[in-house]
């Protein structure tokens, strides 16, 4: 799951780094990632796991590491089966 | 030195502003049209943002709701970005919250808002200004229920 995480950061996230070679607790916003490029990740995210982000996950959190983002999606795809 | 206090006459002020890049809204709906801004915006606000200067509308109503998210100072709450709406009294720009924003800036207390948009050829920009009186045993914001500045 990292890794598909890892490669949507790397389509949409406009970082400054590579995603793909960043620790999974490293702070994305600090790495480059913008509040409008979260928005595009946020897409990608649900186009790749087949879900949808409600509104309570929509947090600065939620995007701020590759190891948050996997737990919310990772809770998400559990309530979706 | 001296610690500048974030109140005036006793009413709290909040500002929160912020840039787009009109590349970063125009590649957003390239790649994901009506779903990006299903996401974001509301029917009023795709329905302001017409014509030439459409992208950069959209941009300038993105900057506001950043820079609203911003004034609440709440880093951890769940900000759906359409209870954000920037509406129009003419040419002036007017800010509308709703759902679970609307009640959290009843908790901490917003009075009046002033928003201000802008942009140039690559990118748009937004400030809020907020005048609050005293919050309401708001759970997010302890501080702010005490009644205090600072963190």
């Amino acid at each position: 799951m990292q890794d598909q995480i890892r490669d949507v950061l790397a389509a949409h996230g406009r970082m400054a780094v590579d995603p793909r070679e960043v620790d999974d607790q490293a702070d994305l916003y600090k790495l480059g990632l913008t509040s409008h490029a979260s928005v595009d990740v946020m897409l990608a995210l649900e186009d790749e796991f087949d879900i949808e982000f409600p509104d309570e996950v929509l947090k600065k959190s939620t995007f701020e590491s590759v190891h948050n983002i996997a737990q919310v999606i990772e809770s998400l795809v559990k309530s979706a089966a | 030195m001296i610690n500048v206090p974030d109140e005036v006459d006793g009413h709290r002020v909040r500002v929160g502003c912020d840039v787009v890049d009109i590349e970063d809204v125009q590649g957003s709906l390239a790649a994901f049209g009506d779903r990006y801004l299903r996401k974001v915006f509301t029917a009023t606000e795709i329905s302001d943002c017409q014509g030439r200067n459409r992208v950069h509308g959209l941009a300038a109503r993105f900057a506001a709701k950043e820079a609203v998210i911003k004034a609440f100072a709440a880093p951890d709450m769940p900000f759906p970005l359409r209870e954000i709406e920037v509406t129009r009294d003419g040419p002036l720009p007017l800010l509308r919250l709703s759902g679970s924003l609307a009640e959290r800036a009843q908790h901490q207390g917003w009075l009046s808002s002033s928003l201000s948009l802008s942009h140039a050829d690559c990118h748009a920009m937004a400030v809020v200004v907020v005048v609050c009186g005293p919050a309401v045993d708001d759970p997010m914001c302890a501080v702010d229920s005490a009644g205090a500045g600072g963190r």
